[in-house]
């Protein structure tokens, strides 16, 4: 295999379980929590580290906002010899108990993209691997980290156009009960990357979860003209960096002790 | 609340775990297999028993076949205090590394039934709880019985949606029917089966604990014979114990999250 055409990597570039941020700013600030770390690549969204984290190799690559770029970083990245997939990201809370600086363990996601239904039927299930989500619960835990396991509402619209959300105050009536009928079946939290992540790792037999801190209350984050105000609503300060990467890296290092030790 | 229009239960009738066989007949096999049992309740093909089970109380209720019976049986059993729900059935596979007797654990489903699509949007997971995959990878490894964790794909349809003619009455087939199999194997589905996406979904749902396991009968690619002719009643294989493997192994399930449920402070 040879070098791969988005993320510039090539085999022995990545350590197999990989940490995946959406944003290529945060996979410094992560690395920056290993024991020693090194950028191996750097081409448009993708940026990828690697290192090891308390003995463990441990790669981050950012995947850009949603599931088309997302895609393509996880079909190269499995190409050069990934195997586990750790989303760690931020997401707005859908559920009260669920607060901003909390983790939100996805098992699931709601399939609201584009990508994962031109790889498999609207049918399939993104769903999470039992032993990641396992993994996840148990670093939260040792790090004293609130953690809630849930479904993820994934989807492709960042300004959904429901009042005040969309540019010009585009609506569509679809979208107006969209959120709040999530709610109501119980979803967690929403984000945008997790259904494809779950679905590709799912059809291909590799081990894919995703975990992210809460950075808002979606029904918590408009203003009095019931506008979208993230710049001014969303928490992504050192604080909830610290405890992604924290959890994440925890993650990988549970895992890599258990697949040592033969545990499935 | 009072007793339930079709299932015929009240509160106090059943345990919080429940184990759900599609096959009223089933229901007396697997209880054969506890401590002590009797039947609360007999309704169209809705059959309960109750009892314990290595000292654990638990329930086992028949759904019928298919979704809409079963989400019928859900809603009651959720009315009178049922809290964990285990489907144990049978299942064909898609794969060859699944063989004839393995258990399949499910851990997700994929939905082509209609009944889930009525309660949340297809885009929505079919997802089993972890507890209860976690549970049942362990009662199969206590029990030595080889198993296989993946998604299964509950369909509406026993007799539609084969590669060749010969599954429909009188030949009848439709051309999108050709790959469906084979695509689903790519998509390393192991298990088809009938009742599961309904399960996990309104688990889900109401925050209740789902899972599901199944003995393997078939090879859904390979069961059609060779003018793509489909027997069940010749072709499926029933050496006689899988019952009775399938009842040890979903009692075990719910024996280990009583346990893990008392020592985590957790009410049952």
């Amino acid at each position: 295999m040879t070098l791969q055409y988005h993320v510039k990597l090539d085999d022995g570039d990545v350590a197999p379980s990989i940490l995946l941020p959406g944003d290529p700013g945060r996979v410094p600030v992560i690395a920056s929590f290993w024991d020693e770390a090194h950028e191996v690549a750097s081409n448009r969204e993708y940026v990828t580290y690697t290192g090891t984290y308390l003995g463990v190799p441990i790669s981050c690559t950012s995947t850009g906002i949603g599931a088309p770029s997302t895609a393509i970083a996880l079909e190269e990245l499995a190409r050069v010899g990934a195997k586990t997939f750790l989303r760690v990201g931020t997401c707005g809370s859908l559920q009260g108990r669920a607060k901003i600086g909390d983790v939100a363990i996805f098992d699931s996601a709601e399939r609201h993209d584009g990508a994962s239904r031109l790889y498999a039927p609207i049918e399939y299930p993104a769903a999470a691997h039992h032993e990641v989500v396992t993994a996840a619960i148990e670093a939260a835990a040792a790090l004293g980290i609130t953690s809630h396991v849930g479904t993820s509402f994934s989807t492709d619209l960042f300004y959904m156009p429901h009042e005040g959300f969309a540019f010009g105050g585009y609506q569509q009536s679809w979208a107006r009960e969209s959120l709040e009928d999530a709610r109501r079946r119980g979803t967690l939290a929403a984000e945008m990357e997790s259904s494809v992540l779950m679905v590709l790792t799912r059809i291909w037999g590799l081990r894919g979860g995703a975990i992210s801190v809460v950075a808002d209350d979606v029904f918590a984050s408009t203003n009095e003209q019931g506008e979208i105000d993230a710049e001014a609503t969303f928490d992504v300060g050192a604080t909830n960096m610290e405890r992604l990467a924290q959890v994440g890296s925890e993650t990988v290092r549970i895992l890599a002790e258990a697949d040592s030790a033969g545990r499935v | 609340m009072s007793l339930q229009y079709h299932v015929k239960l009240a509160p106090g009738d059943v345990a919080p775990y429940v184990l759900l066989p599609g096959d009223p007949g089933r229901v007396a096999v697997v209880a054969s297999q506890w401590d002590e049992a009797h039947e609360v309740a007999s309704n169209r093909e809705y059959v309960t028993y109750t009892g314990t089970y290595k000292g654990v109380p638990i329930s086992c209720t028949s759904t019928g076949i298919g979704c809409p019976s079963t989400a019928i049986a859900m809603e009651e059993l959720a009315r009178v205090g049922a809290k964990t729900f285990v489907r144990i059935g049978t299942c064909g596979t898609f794969q060859d590394r699944v063989a004839n007797g393995d258990m399949a654990i499910f851990d997700s489903a994929a939905r082509y039934d209609g009944t889930s699509r009525l309660y949340a949007p297809i885009e929505f997971p079919a997802v089993a709880s972890h507890e209860v995959v976690q549970a049942a990878i362990q009662a199969s490894r206590e029990l030595g019985y080889p198993f296989h964790v993946g998604t299964t794909r509950s369909s509406d349809a026993f007799y539609a949606l084969h590669e060749r003619p010969g599954s429909s009455f009188d030949g009848y087939w439709q051309s999108s029917w050709a790959e469906h199999f084979k695509d689903l194997r790519r998509l390393n589905v192991v298990a088809a089966e009938m009742e599961s996406s309904v399960i996990f979904v309104l688990a889900r749902i109401w925050g209740l604990r789902a899972g599901g396991i199944a003995v393997v009968l078939d090879n859904v690619l390979k069961v059609s014979g060779e003018a793509g002719e489909f027997d069940p009643q010749e072709q499926f294989e029933h050496g006689g114990d899988e019952i009775e493997r399938l009842a040890r192994m979903g009692s075990e399930i719910v024996r280990i999250l009583a346990e893990r449920d008392a020592a985590a402070g957790r009410p049952a």
